[in-house]
């Protein structure tokens, strides 16, 4: 589902050259529900960036669903990121002047869906993480761990095929990560592929599988069987 | 999409009402005052026959004696008219001049005031499609054969024997002027078009005249001008006669000419007067000629909407550049302050061209709102010239044309002003606008 081979990504400014990645590999197969660790600077939000289309990449290859994504331009990048990849932050960028359903429904607008269609899978995915009767609400009446869930909801409104998660339990209480978590394996085990970047070993245990990013490059590649019961 | 885009600038423009409100403020004090002195350059601007500019024409000879500057005369002398009246080529034609009288009242208690008056031929009111209240223009014959017959305005009407708009039909009734009796044949509706085309030597947008006189009682009573009187040449005048055969340019003349065809062979006509007087001793200068010019090739030579005109409206739009480049600023910080939700937009799927199109929609919303209140800063412009300057009152109208150019405009400007900031924000790396979260 998802490869790139010796993914290079350089920032350079007029002074100095950064190497945020320096050839990573990396194969993700439909299902997997993958865990990235590594120490601050590591080159983990520029892997997940890069693997979102939000960045680009300065060397290697990516092939996403057998599509050389880095040949794409802006708009066919956009209905990638539409269509396929659902996004949660560890700050949950909800847009606080929109209520509930109007945050699921951003994704859906640019796919162009039916106002029908939409408020069927607004209403749909505010059920699935149990805010359905919250949806006139606006993001600053709810907790830390409400609004997370608001995020996995806009997520998966438009049926991605693979999540990306970016500490999606960074900013919640141990009680509100656990729930958050549960959703997420959840998510995962109804078939929708996960890259979570984590700095929670506890969490990245909890995945099928786990990837270190050193200075750039996977440096630790483990496989934690049974991962999804722990 | 552009009813989200709508509902989204909506919610954008209320969350942020201080800097809304200014910008919007901004725009609609450069639309305030550009669409100020635009609407009065515009009316000014305004040709009032437009409908049939082509066949009515206005008519100049250059008769000036070979000493005399190369200047076309704007006006006639009596003996060229009273030659020129005798074509059956134009459809219609009026010779005219501006006189005054000092109108005598019946009524005892209304005090004798003087009034002024146009001098013309029947032809006058078809010609310029002035409308009739009762009775009719004088019969063509008096064109020849002067009678003391009238056609009023309403107003002057009004002012005679009572009644309002004209209500009274004074057609039969007698008036006085300079203390000769005159019979009202018709009352017109008022005839004030501005520019005041057909004789702009009182001033282009100088009222018209609510008393018409035939123009054959010329040489009967002798009206004096009260226009302008210009001659190249001395002459000893000390009779009526000697006025009227002399070389003064102080007559208007128009013809409505049907065609193209019809008016060359009008300019043919013109020519051989021109040869025929050249042969009696007149039109002495090798370039001698005659010039025919429709309404608005008339007002365009005559300057009517002066060079100072324009030179404020252009000043005025100046300042709503100075307005738009003040927007660019406030537009570009509030977007890049709203980074961090266009970078979760388009990770959520927003392309490109979907943001430059949301943030131009905002700033064409911010136009609209700036128009709204830009017209109401035009009304309150042009109340402010009408109240000053008294003669600015039929130029300070908005019509139904500049209504509408005041919102194009202030949309226009608007999304000229946020092109650079709405383009900034979506060339921007959604990883970078994510960052700035």
């Amino acid at each position: 589902m998802l490869k790139m081979n010796s993914i290079a990504k350089v920032y350079r400014t007029d002074m100095i050259e950064t190497h945020a990645l320096r050839a990573l590999d990396l194969h993700v197969k439909e299902g997997e529900f993958v865990s990235v660790t590594g120490p601050s600077g590591s080159g983990k939000t520029t892997f997940l960036n890069i693997t979102g289309l939000l960045e680009t990449f300065t060397g290697g290859e990516y092939l996403l669903d057998n599509v050389d994504v880095g040949q794409l331009n802006d708009r066919e990048r956009s209905r990638i990121r539409n269509e396929k990849i659902g996004f949660i932050f560890q700050g949950f960028n909800l847009i606080p002047e929109l209520n509930l359903f109007d945050n699921v429904d951003v994704p859906l607008r640019y796919r162009g869906f039916s106002g029908k269609e939409r408020k069927a899978r607004i209403e749909d995915a505010l059920e699935k993480v149990g805010l359905a009767a919250r949806m006139k609400h606006y993001p600053a009446q709810l907790s830390g761990g409400q609004q997370q869930r608001v995020a996995i909801a806009r997520a998966l409104a438009g049926q991605p095929r693979f999540l990306l998660a970016d500490e999606p339990t960074g900013n919640l209480d141990s009680l509100m990560a656990r729930q958050v978590m549960e959703l997420l394996e959840q998510i995962n085990q109804q078939g929708t592929t996960i890259i979570m970047v984590t700095h929670d070993p506890e969490l990245a245990r909890r995945a099928q599988r786990n990837i270190q990013i050193i200075d750039g490059q996977v440096n630790d590649f483990s496989i934690y069987e049974g991962a999804a019961s722990a | 999409m552009l009813n989200y885009y709508l509902k989204l600038s909506w919610l954008s423009l209320r969350q942020t009402p201080v800097i809304s409100a200014l910008m919007v403020l901004v725009i609609a004090i450069g639309i305030g005052v550009s669409m100020t002195t635009l609407t009065v350059y515009h009316l000014k601007n305004i040709n009032p026959m437009a409908h049939k500019n082509e066949r009515l024409l206005t008519v100049q000879l250059q008769t000036k004696g070979e000493a005399s500057d190369a200047a076309l005369p704007e006006q006639l002398t009596y003996q060229d008219v009273m030659q020129l009246r005798q074509s059956d080529i134009p459809v219609r034609q009026a010779a005219m001049y501006r006189t005054g009288f000092t109108v005598q009242p019946v009524n005892p208690e209304i005090k004798p005031f003087i009034e002024r008056a146009r001098v013309t031929d029947s032809a006058f009111f078809t010609l310029f499609d002035v409308e009739f209240i009762h009775g009719g223009p004088w019969d063509k014959q008096l064109d020849e054969i002067g009678d003391n017959v009238t056609v009023i305005t309403a107003d002057f009407n009004d002012k005679l024997f009572g009644g309002q708009d004209g209500s009274v039909n004074s057609v039969g009734r007698t008036i006085d002027l300079n203390g000769v009796q005159y019979t009202v044949v018709g009352v017109i509706r008022d005839y004030d078009p501005a520019p005041k085309f057909y004789d702009l030597n009182n001033g282009a947008f100088d009222s018209g005249d609510d008393i018409h006189i035939p123009f054959s009682l010329t040489p009967v009573h002798h009206y004096p001008s009260w226009g302008s009187t210009v001659s190249w040449k001395s002459e000893k005048i000390s009779t009526p006669l000697q006025w009227l055969q002399s070389e003064i340019f102080w007559l208007q003349f128009w013809v409505e000419i049907d065609g193209p065809q019809m008016q060359a062979q009008y300019q043919d006509y013109l020519n051989a007067h021109i040869v025929q007087q050249r042969e009696i001793g007149r039109f002495s200068r090798a370039d001698a000629g005659a010039v025919l010019s429709n309404v608005r090739q008339w007002l365009d030579s005559k300057e009517v909407v002066g060079s100072d005109s324009r030179v404020l409206v252009g000043l005025s739009f100046m300042f709503l550049v100075v307005c738009v480049v003040n927007t660019v600023g406030l537009l570009l910080a509030r977007f890049l302050r709203r980074a961090p939700q266009v970078g979760v937009r388009r990770a959520l799927g927003a392309s490109q061209l979907e943001v430059f199109k949301q943030h131009l929609v905002e700033v064409a919303l911010v136009g609209f709102c700036g128009g709204l209140l830009g017209l109401l800063f035009t009304f309150l412009g042009l109340s402010g010239l009408r109240s000053v300057f008294s003669n600015f009152e039929r130029f300070s109208q908005i019509d139904l044309t500049m209504t509408l150019a005041v919102f194009v405009i202030a949309i226009v400007s608007s999304l000229l002003a946020g092109v650079y900031p709405a383009y900034r924000i979506c060339q921007t790396n959604p990883a970078t606008l994510l960052k700035t979260q």
